[in-house]
């Protein structure tokens, strides 16, 4: 897989002078950076909507394949594209436009990076509540574009709960906006919605208007071991059962406790030699809740709970336990260059049988599972590490995603973020879902007819 | 209507499922808003399937086709015109499945929205969602419009609570979006679809979400000498960082008002009222109580009252739930708006309110969710009366400028329907529209279901859709264009 199919219309130098007549020169610029093998033919930077505009009505008009980029922390996910001719990189469209803490609304350009805009908000005890991976790198476009979200997605939900309006760059280089800058707002269709986690496959984010919330001002954590699987997925109907409201509520399989860690400095990424040894019985399944609240509310927590807790975390030490929950994925890919990782998408009775699906399928391919996720929502992180001594073949990842999704209960869908990329032409790393799949492709039809955002890299 | 259209869908759904003497089709040809068309027939569907035999019917004949719920919506966007066929949606009624361990409700469209609550309330659930309405309106129509609810400050509106949906396309073909998880692989389409007011499909099955009924609810009333400061009290009870699960207001017109229909328990010397509830864990609310009353007294609150049991609390949310119909008794016509505005506008936009009123010489009511910024103005008029009606149209308009002039939205959760379609320009671009009306034709191409509403039909519409369907929108007495 290379760039050789690039477009014949247009060479890559004169490609690079006529973007550079959009943005300046200094703004197209190289970066050798690969989407799953890939290089694309050309990076430009626009600096405004209206720059977006000029670079996609042009790539629409030539037939160009643009790939929308942001701080580059998930382009790895999807599909291998066919080829790149333009990588467009927001990242110059990095302002606040608009924020006053009292309307508790916030209007971002989308290149922004997320945690820049969240030490704004934290100046007046405000936040967008995402804990997602890597939030220095990551931009708001990005973020909204991929659906991220993290353990805050228990109670808050993620971008698509937060987005309140969107400004974005059609493939023929309109720009437009859906929504608006109030919080409660039905006025036209729900862009907002059909945005979020689109992967960059129907428009070009280019603003983004969040309702932001109060940030708690104290927590705590509580960790509560289980010997099974069984145990704490009953313990989790007692939770359901209980009157407490906890702000997070994760799931962590026994292997995974090895990522929830700094790991010392990596000197075979394709060697797998936990911490703790492999040869010993990995049985302890955890449930963590974070309670927020004042000291009087999390005293209830602590008294309701009662024994079951093994572990109690708050201040630094919390916040640290939290960021690993949040890096899981990245902990296991900077140890694992070979690991594959899926996001799972279950009702809340289909997490123990999900789980126990992962545990199954994994050993028969060769590969070690591990889980964090969010148990009250089904929204989990599955890593299939491979074992060093009997590495399994590009097939092999096929076939164990296509054994644990036989497994999963109706309903279920399973994405495969990260695998190594010489597997992925062997399966759908986006899988079936029980949503319309043809309505999606019109939808995208609709809005990008010559299918130039994307191609070839997600699931429409 | 076509004798041999009638013919077809009674074979369909039935003959006691079709209505077409004018005596009967006059009860179709309103809403709970102030437009009025006459349907060309109106069909009851009792299954999906018959939904998609009549859409395919509808579609080879190309005839419209509006779907209807309870009727109970305010911008028109379940009214049909002459030639068009309503199907009504409300004798599915059914709770299919209630998933307690899986937090979900399977519905049909047809079920009215309170009484899912009611039948989950015995396993310690609910359905969040509470639109005023919510005795009559059906959660399918909830869906159309994304209606909101005083209790969806903090729990999110009905797109927030909605995670499956089967919908039949306008050709008659049967999909589904979503299920009972969170979410799913691909696009979000059941988000998109919630709140596309009956343009893009008719739903037939609806997922939702339950939510735990709270340990402890409280619910205080903030009474105040001036609009202002109670005005003021929503601005800094938004920013003490407590989120209310509602905060709404009367002034003191509307506090009157109620008070002769229903005897709520609102002080009639007031200004104007903050009824604030509070929900959760009971320390949380008992520590949440003694913030927001503090910041209430702060802002000069005269004083706070707490509800003392259940009974009072069902009294002052009574008061709050029936005050458009307490109007009823006392205007022959009143015109509802649905502004939103920033929260931090909320002061500045009630005194201009004030000024409108005063300048048009018209009682302007204000009953809202002021916690959302979500206005509810009553502009109160003699229809019979051209210069009031004329005067009420003005005022309206130069409401809905004041709220856009600060970023605001023309509809918070009554939706554009046929009444507000005329203001869709002045927030949204030709582009913006037109992408929408891209969208709408990936499911919708031939604008059978529901057409001429929620966007406005403008040139470009002409040239992506073809041929207009025949109708032509026409403007409508009392609606400001």
């Amino acid at each position: 897989m290379n760039t050789a199919g690039m477009s014949a219309v247009t060479s890559p130098a004169s490609l690079d002078r006529e973007l550079a007549a959009i943005v300046g020169e200094g703004h197209v610029r190289g970066t050798g950076f690969e989407i799953n093998g890939v290089i694309p033919a050309a990076v430009v930077h626009p600096g405004s909507p209206e720059e977006v505009g000029a670079i996609l009505q042009l790539a629409n008009e030539r037939g160009l394949v643009v790939a929308p980029a942001g701080g580059l922390t998930r382009q790895q996910i999807g599909g291998v594209p066919e080829r790149i001719d333009i990588l467009l990189n927001t990242t110059r469209l990095n302002q606040i436009e608009e924020y006053d803490p009292g309307d508790l609304t916030i209007a971002v350009a989308a290149g922004m990076p997320f945690a820049e805009m969240q030490r704004r908000l934290e100046e007046h005890q405000q936040w967008v509540p995402c804990d997602a991976a890597n939030l220095e790198q990551s931009t708001i476009g990005g973020l909204v574009a991929t659906g991220a979200a993290g353990p805050l997605k228990s109670t808050f939900g993620h971008m698509r709960d937060f987005l309140i309006g969107v400004q974005f760059v059609t493939a023929d280089g309109k720009v437009v906006k859906g929504g608006g800058r109030v919080v409660k707002n039905v006025a036209g269709y729900d862009l907002m919605k059909l945005l979020t986690g689109s992967y960059g496959s129907l428009a070009v984010i280019t603003r983004a208007n969040f309702k932001v919330f109060p940030r708690p001002r104290q927590t705590r954590t509580f960790v509560c071991p289980f010997r099974s699987l069984d145990e704490a997925m009953q313990f989790r109907t007692r939770l359901f059962q209980s009157p407490l409201t906890p702000m997070c509520m994760e799931i962590i399989s026994p292997r995974a406790m090895e990522y929830l860690r700094d790991s010392g400095p990596v000197h075979d990424p394709d060697d797998y030699a936990p911490e703790q040894p492999l040869s010993l019985p990995a049985i302890e399944w955890q449930i963590v809740l974070r309670a927020a609240g004042s000291d009087n509310v999390l005293a209830r927590y602590a008294r309701e709970l009662g024994a079951t807790v093994a572990r109690t975390l708050e201040g630094t030490r919390e916040e640290q336990y939290w960021r690993w929950i949040s890096h899981f994925e990245q902990n296991v890919l900077s140890r694992h260059r070979n690991a594959m990782v899926m996001y799972t998408h279950l009702a809340i009775q289909s997490v123990g049988p999900a789980l126990q699906a992962m545990e199954r399928a994994a050993p028969d391919y060769n590969l070690i599972p591990a889980a964090v996720g969010r148990a009250a929502t089904g929204n989990l992180v599955l890593a299939f590490m491979p074992l060093s001594v009997d590495p399994p073949s590009a097939m092999q990842y096929a076939n164990c995603v296509s054994a644990f999704r036989g497994m999963l209960p109706p309903g279920s869908s399973a994405e495969v973020a990260h695998c190594p990329k010489e597997a992925k032409p062997h399966f759908d790393v986006w899988g079936t879902t029980p949503t319309d799949v043809k309505m999606m492709r019109a939808v995208k039809r609709a809005i990008d007819p010559k299918n130039i955002l994307n191609r070839g890299r997600f699931i429409v | 209507m076509d004798s041999s259209i009638l013919r077809q869908l009674k074979k369909i759904a039935g003959k006691d499922a079709v209505l077409d003497r004018p005596e009967e089709l006059m009860l179709y040809e309103y809403d709970a808003g102030v437009d009025k068309h006459r349907p060309g027939a109106v069909v009851f569907a009792q299954t999906t399937q018959q939904v998609s035999q009549i859409m395919k019917l509808a579609s080879d004949k190309k005839i419209p086709v509006v779907p209807r719920g309870a009727g109970t919506g305010l911008s028109g966007g379940a009214i049909a015109r002459r030639e068009a066929i309503v199907l009504s949606l409300a004798r599915m009624n059914k709770i299919l499945e209630i998933d307690v361990p899986n937090q979900r409700a399977v519905v049909q469209p047809g079920v009215v929205n309170l009484e899912l609550s009611n039948a989950t309330t015995k396993y310690g659930y609910y359905y969040a969602p509470d639109p005023s309405s919510q005795k009559a309106c059906t959660i399918g129509g909830n869906v159309a419009e994304n209606s909101g609810g005083p209790h969806t400050l903090a729990l999110g509106v009905t797109v927030n609570h909605v995670t499956g949906l089967e919908i039949v396309l306008p050709d008659g073909k049967v999909v589904e979006f979503g299920g009972k998880a969170q979410d799913s692989t691909g696009l979000d389409l059941t988000g998109f679809f919630v709140g596309s007011e009956g343009t893009m499909g008719v739903v037939t099955r609806i997922t939702v979400k339950l939510t735990k009924l709270p340990e402890h609810v409280t619910t205080l009333l903030g009474i105040y000498n001036t609009v202002e400061d109670a005005a003021n009290t929503v601005v800094a009870i938004t920013q003490s960082g407590v989120t209310p699960a509602a905060l709404e207001m009367l002034d003191g017109w509307m506090v009157r008002c109620v008070e002769a229909n229903v005897h709520a328990g609102y002080p009639e010397d007031a200004a104007a009222v903050l009824l604030i509830e509070l929900e959760g864990m009971r320390e949380v609310v008992e520590e949440q109580a003694r913030a927001v009353s503090e910041v209430c007294l702060q802002q000069k609150a005269r004083e706070v009252r707490h509800a003392k049991d259940e009974k009072q609390r069902q009294l002052l949310w009574l008061g709050r739930k029936t005050a458009f119909g307490a109007v009823g008794r006392v205007s022959c016509s009143y015109y509802t708006q649905d502004g939103v505005i920033p929260r931090t506008k909320v002061p500045y936009t009630l005194a201009e309110i004030e000024r409108i009123s005063k300048k048009y010489e018209l009682i302007i009511g204000n009953v809202f969710h002021a916690g959302d910024g979500n206005l509810h103005p009553l502009i109160l008029f003699d229809s019979r009366n051209p210069e009031q009606a004329e005067n009420s149209r003005k005022a309206a308009k130069e409401i809905m400028a004041c709220c856009l002039k600060f970023g605001g939205s023309i509809t918070g959760e009554h939706g554009v329907g046929l009444e507000k379609m005329g203001l869709m320009t002045a927030m949204f671009t030709e582009d913006d529209l037109e992408v929408m009306v891209r969208l709408r034709n990936a499911f919708n191409p031939e604008s059978i279901l529901n057409p001429q509403k929620m966007i406005p039909d403008l040139h470009f519409c002409r040239e992506i859709t073809g041929p207009l369907p025949k109708a032509k929108v026409e403007p409508v007495a009392g609606v400001p264009v």
